[in-house]
């Protein structure tokens, strides 16, 4: 019986200790989250009652050229930074982690110091380097082009100079990410590799990249998810313009919210790119784990 | 035919200086082992010779080829680590395999290869494991195999046994015995452990602050220490010291009286004449060559260990000083009691205050 007691006390309070969290998880996040589903089948505003529609609004994305352009820019812009800030981090974290004391730390600091900043600190930076007129960056431009280039007017410019803006914000995340997992690579593995003969390119294929797999993993699938939703500098810096060329999937969630009032459509918008983000995630995940273990 | 020669080496690390001016030399098929404190520069000699640290000066040669500045894959060595450096990624078959692959070997040369290596070591049904799926025994004998696979000319060993439990060191230690036995290479090995150099090597080498203190086979250090640095660390319990003056010479015989007893008498052996009487020594006597007596140095007894057999006494001397004594098949118990001991002239040892042997 005292066992029994104790057992009921002991769920009692661990009941407790969690209950805060799982009263403000269902406050905050839960549901509003289902009443977002529920808002997504009807014609309401973002406040007050709407008719119910079924899956009018699903219908009507269906037909909507500007979703699927927004759609089309969400996995251009995947494309354009997941691999290669990834590859970037672990091209800056394995020269780092050749560094030693106070360089190491300072060059770091560095690297990481940009993802300290606000993201309208960073696209203000951004947009008065690369200004058309007078941006430090546009004589750069200019040697490559031959001629200034106004990148945030420009449809082929526009969503891979966002790219470059947003690696060079979150890169040193990732870089922290990467010499993390380095450290944790005992010095002794290289040395017996390099009795064992291999050179430093055999070292780093052999067994840098195979032990350093999982951290990959978590880069590539924390990038993804992150790139999905784009939406602050796009927003800062051009717009989703010009002609739509950098339009998003959480662009078009906001106008459709926040300045038409179509709480309805905006809501299926949103619903769309959370099960996009869920399906692309654990996917990538599972494959990415599979091909760990081949 | 020689194995491993070094001559006058150096290694600095800014200016700290930890191997200074060694030269030592293993013959071929011998086993050498480097025994000393934590800190006396033997893993950092064993690792230069690896090719894994430069050498700030001084030469050293593999079967006469010089190698002080050749990289390690081409020196013709492997390492058996202390934490087995074991690739965690690759399985048993793999990590022995690791060196063939690298060169390319064929599918039957490195089938046939681990295959003769894991049989040696008796890993034939873990050849599908992954490390973390063995034991610290079996995760050793894959660190050897995967040394074996690669014929090499010397084997290196950097303390290989310390992570593993008791029984289990005992038995590697057997196990690495026979090994040497049967692919008869030169090997050299560290160790803190004085027990298993004396009871694996062919010639002990005793490093201490980077310098060789002596070389030679296990019962000539024991027998025959040049200092009271190798008389102390050699031997289990150590050897006992005492503070003493020489009183008294005749022939090669002197008397002793000894600091540490309020002036009772020892005698040994010193051939030097210049040592006379007045001389300020130390004495050094092993714990089994002290014998109850009737008449002799008076020590209180402290405590005894029984371990069947065998049986420690630990005495102290009239100011504290502890001696350790050795005795074999005795049954009475002798704590807190009294007892006169007493040594032949020829076990007493004779060091200068200093620590150089006095012979």
């Amino acid at each position: 019986m005292a066992m029994l007691h104790n057992r009921r006390k002991h769920v009692a309070i661990a009941a407790s200790l969690v209950a805060p969290f799982v009263a403000t998880f269902c406050l905050v996040f839960l549901w509003p989250a289902i009443r977002m589903v529920e808002l997504s089948f009807t014609a309401g505003p973002l406040i007050g009652e709407g008719t119910w529609v079924g899956l009018a609004n699903y219908k009507r994305l269906l037909t909507d050229n500007l979703f699927y352009t927004s759609l089309k820019n969400n996995g251009y812009f995947v494309v354009l930074t997941v691999v290669p800030t990834t590859a970037l981090a672990l091209a800056i974290a394995l020269a780092i982690n050749r560094l030693s004391g106070r360089l190491q730390a300072a060059m770091l600091a560095l690297f990481f110091l940009p993802y300290i900043l606000p993201v309208s600190v960073v696209t203000m930076i951004w947009t008065w380097m690369l200004d058309f007129q007078f941006g430090v960056l546009q004589p750069v431009l200019a040697f490559f082009t031959g001629k200034p280039v106004p990148v945030f007017k420009n449809p082929y410019w526009v969503m891979p100079m966002i790219a470059v803006v947003t690696i060079w914000w979150t890169n040193g995340f990732n870089v922290l990410l990467f010499i993390a997992g380095l450290r944790n690579i005992p010095q002794e593995l290289y040395e017996a590799a390099a009795l064992d003969g291999a050179t430093k390119r055999q070292q780093f294929f052999r067994v840098t990249w195979p032990l350093l797999w999982p951290v990959t993993a978590l880069v590539l699938t924390l990038q993804l998810i992150l790139q999905l939703k784009i939406f602050d500098q796009v927003y800062l810096m051009s717009g989703g313009g010009p002609f739509n060329s950098s339009y998003v999937l959480l662009l078009m969630v906001y106008r459709e919210a926040f300045q038409l009032n179509h709480g309805g459509y905006a809501s299926a918008v949103a619903l769309i790119l959370f099960v996009i983000i869920m399906v692309v995630s654990v996917l990538q995940f599972q494959v990415l784990k599979i091909g760990g273990r081949r | 035919m020689t194995g491993v020669t070094l001559r006058n080496v150096r290694k600095s690390f800014g200016t700290v200086e930890v191997i200074k001016n060694v030269s030592l030399e293993i013959k071929k098929g011998e086993f050498g082992v480097f025994v000393g404190p934590s800190g006396c520069g033997k893993s950092t000699l064993l690792r230069m010779i690896a090719g894994l640290e430069e050498t700030t000066s001084g030469s050293i040669a593999i079967e006469g080829e010089d190698v002080t500045h050749v990289e390690p894959a081409r020196r013709g060595v492997a390492m058996v680590f202390q934490s087995y450096a074991l690739y965690p990624h690759l399985n048993v078959f793999e990590n022995m395999a690791f060196s063939l692959r690298l060169a390319r070997a064929s599918r039957e040369k490195t089938h046939q290869m681990v295959g003769e290596a894991a049989r040696i070591l008796k890993l034939e049904d873990h050849l599908h494991k992954k490390p973390s799926q063995l034991s610290g025994g079996q995760r050793q004998r894959v660190a050897i195999g995967r040394a074996i696979v690669r014929q090499p000319k010397v084997f290196l060993f950097d303390e290989p046994l310390s992570n593993l439990d008791a029984e289990l060191r005992v038995q590697m230690r057997l196990e690495l015995a026979r090994l040497h036995r049967r692919i008869g290479a030169t090997m050299i090995y560290v160790t803190h452990d004085q027990v298993e150099a004396m009871t694996l090597a062919d010639k002990i080498f005793v490093l201490r602050d980077g310098e060789v203190q002596q070389s030679g086979g296990p019962i000539e250090l024991y027998d025959d220490p040049d200092n009271r640095f190798v008389g102390g660390f050699i031997g289990s319990p150590a050897m006992n010291f005492l503070n003493g003056r020489i009183v008294s010479r005749r022939g090669k015989t002197v008397t002793i009286a000894l600091e540490n007893a309020d002036g009772q008498t020892l005698e040994a052996r010193i051939g030097q004449d210049a040592v006379g009487e007045g001389r300020t020594v130390v004495v050094g006597v092993r714990p089994e060559h002290l014998e109850l007596c009737e008449d002799g140095v008076k020590v209180g007894v402290e405590m005894a260990e029984d371990l069947g057999g065998v049986s420690y006494l630990h005495t102290r001397t009239t100011d504290g000083t502890e001696i350790v004594v050795e005795r074999r098949g005795a049954r009475d118990n002798l704590n807190d009691r009294t007892v006169s001991l007493r040594a032949a002239p020829e076990n007493v040892l004779v060091f200068d205050p200093e620590g150089r042997r006095l012979r």
